[in-house]
């Protein structure tokens, strides 16, 4: 399947690019899914044909998704077609950018109707800029929240409309550290006990 | 010519009316901006994220065992179904095999988590529609469900049972019987809540033709579940993209037709998730026919590291299809992981189906979409 689609996106959408990454399969482990990357500035007509070709049918966006891999971002569109019964992961990359400004990527609302909330999502959690939005606004933080969660550097602000965001002495940075705890754990191979409650019974 | 006047100086503007996030109605805490001509809605605006916890960054910092529990929390009305659906996905890429008997106890306790969530549906929508009864009729089905999830689990709602491999504890023969007198008790008392609630001309009144969702707009919208279903497609994953032992077991995939009223009203939407407890029960007594002995739990590494890729894996939930997205880097903690919520998707077709309703009318299409904000908001 994944072939068919390259032959018809680098023949109907010239200058996409289209390349396929495959999953390598390692020994004794299981498999994923193989990822067809495109240019980012041609998402939109690329998601058109996807949609309108005949043979594939992608009637249904399921999700858009991104990822932050430091030195530039991701965006992932999972496409699926109910007639045909398909799946595709259609994947762009998009550089960051030095100032303040966000990673731009042109809006697949015109193709389907649930790319409204999806890429408002995106933008909320990674920071893209989808152009042509129609409405883009925040949708899981506040509206006027700073910063955006899952990027790798996220720094929580300071003060959020005059209060104080994690108060010092609301916080339990040991009880939160579980990654740690479960490196001691496996690394002795013990009941790991937390270090504030060292020496006490527990 | 007075007429004309008058008419000239009235002003009409739309009201603006807030619904939520503390609403009864809305079932959590969503907020709906409501702009009214008179009892009409003319423009609905959602707001969410009231629930938000942010939980994808949080698993980016926890094994993938660690997780477990997090997914739980997500959708709590179906957890079990949240935790298959991730436990699937992570054994898929781990190439981990699943023992036999663990598969069948999945798919008994996915399918009674199924009946318990379509019956917190059928409680709250009488609610919502202003019958309190049903809603105690509901509970005391879910209650016997929740309790031998208790007692193979150790907890009420949030269970952190199907474990990556298998599932935690074993089913004995005594819960055994006792889930298949439990589905004899459950199938006759749901046809008794059918006639007395979706039988009703009053509950018919306020369903049928109301809140039409047609086909075209469900694929627009990317729907899925018993709202697509109710909308005449014929689509279940565990049909048409199998997994687990589904392509051993007979059951239907049931469609709305439209009885009361058009394909794709509320009262559709309603039918398909009735008629899908009698299913699932059919399917529970296959598993019970069939579930074989053995152990409950493979061998799995301690450290549990996925090779380097991504998947993409989706299984249908309560509500829909539930889509997982790991993208791993080879470590033992996720690079990145989303969850693909059908909810989410499904409020967002609100501001499409809800003007020209009446705001009664609204209640009524928010209820039958059967949203959970802890899924929606994550």
């Amino acid at each position: 399947m994944h072939n068919q689609i390259l032959e018809l996106l680098n023949g109907a959408v010239p200058g996409c690019n289209a390349i396929l990454v495959p999953f390598v399969k390692q020994e004794g482990l299981g498999v994923g899914d193989d990822v067809v990357y495109v240019e980012a500035k041609l998402i939109s007509r690329v998601c058109q044909t996807l949609k309108s070709a005949p043979q594939f049918d992608f009637n249904v966006l399921q999700v858009i998704t991104g990822a932050d891999f430091v030195d530039y971002l991701e965006v992932t569109y999972v496409l699926a077609s109910f007639t045909k019964n398909l799946e595709l992961l259609l994947k762009v990359k998009l550089p960051k950018t030095n100032d303040s400004s966000l990673p731009k990527v042109d809006t697949v609302t015109n193709v389907w109707k649930s790319a409204n909330w999806q890429e408002r999502e995106c933008f909320d959690m990674i920071g893209i800029e989808f152009v042509g939005h129609p409405d883009p606004r925040r949708i899981l933080c506040p509206y006027d929240w700073e910063g955006y969660p899952l990027r790798k550097d996220y720094k929580v602000q300071e003060i959020y409309q005059g209060m104080k965001v994690n108060p010092e002495h609301k916080m339990n940075f040991a009880e939160r550290d579980f990654t740690n705890v479960q490196d001691l754990a496996f690394k002795e191979g013990r009941n790991v006990v937390r270090p504030e409650l060292k020496g006490k019974q527990v | 010519m007075n007429q004309v006047m008058t008419e000239e100086k009235l002003k009409t503007e739309l009201l603006t009316l807030n619904m939520g996030p503390q609403h009864p109605a809305t079932h959590g805490v969503l907020r709906l901006e409501i702009k009214t001509d008179s009892e009409i809605v003319a423009e609905v605006i959602p707001h969410i994220g009231y629930l938000h916890r942010c939980m994808e960054k949080h698993c980016e910092h926890l094994d993938y065992r660690g997780i477990i529990p997090f997914v739980d929390r997500m959708d709590y009305l179906a957890a079990m179904n949240m935790e298959w659906g991730y436990a699937i996905a992570v054994e898929k890429m781990l190439g981990q095999e699943v023992p036999r008997r663990a598969e069948f106890i999945r798919a008994i306790i996915g399918e009674m988590q199924r009946i318990a969530s379509h019956l917190m549906f059928f409680g709250t929508y009488a609610i919502d529609l202003g019958a309190f009864s049903p809603f105690l009729y509901a509970f005391q089905d879910r209650e016997n469900i929740l309790r031998i999830f208790e007692e193979v689990s150790g907890a009420r709602l949030l269970y952190n049972y199907m474990w990556i491999g298998g599932v935690w504890n074993d089913l004995t023969d005594d819960h055994l019987q006792r889930i298949a007198l439990l589905s004899d008790e459950i199938e006759e008392n749901i046809k008794k809540y059918h006639t007395l609630v979706g039988e009703n001309e009053i509950f018919i009144g306020r369903t049928a033709n109301v809140g039409i969702i047609s086909t075209d707009l469900c694929y627009q919208y990317g729907l899925t579940g018993p709202v697509l279903r109710g909308s005449g497609v014929k689509w279940d994953l565990r049909k048409n993209r199998p997994y687990s032992i589904y392509p051993e077991l007979e059951f239907d995939v049931i469609v709305g037709e439209g009885k009361k009223g058009q394909v794709g009203d509320c009262w559709d939407r309603y039918d398909v998730r009735m008629r899908e407890m009698h299913q699932s029960i059919r399917l529970i007594r296959q598993c019970l026919d069939k579930i074989p002995a053995g152990p409950i739990m493979s061998k799995v590494k301690k450290v549990i590291k996925l090779p380097e890729g991504e998947i993409y894996h989706r299984t249908e939930s309560a509500r829909g299809e539930i889509g997982y997205h790991i993208i791993s880097k080879g470590d033992k903690v996720p690079y990145r992981l989303k969850v693909k919520s059908p909810c989410f998707t499904h409020i967002s077709v609100l501001p499409e189906i809800a003007p020209g309703q009446m705001i009664a009318d609204l209640v009524a299409s928010i209820g039958s979409i059967d949203i959970v904000l802890g899924e929606v908001d994550r």
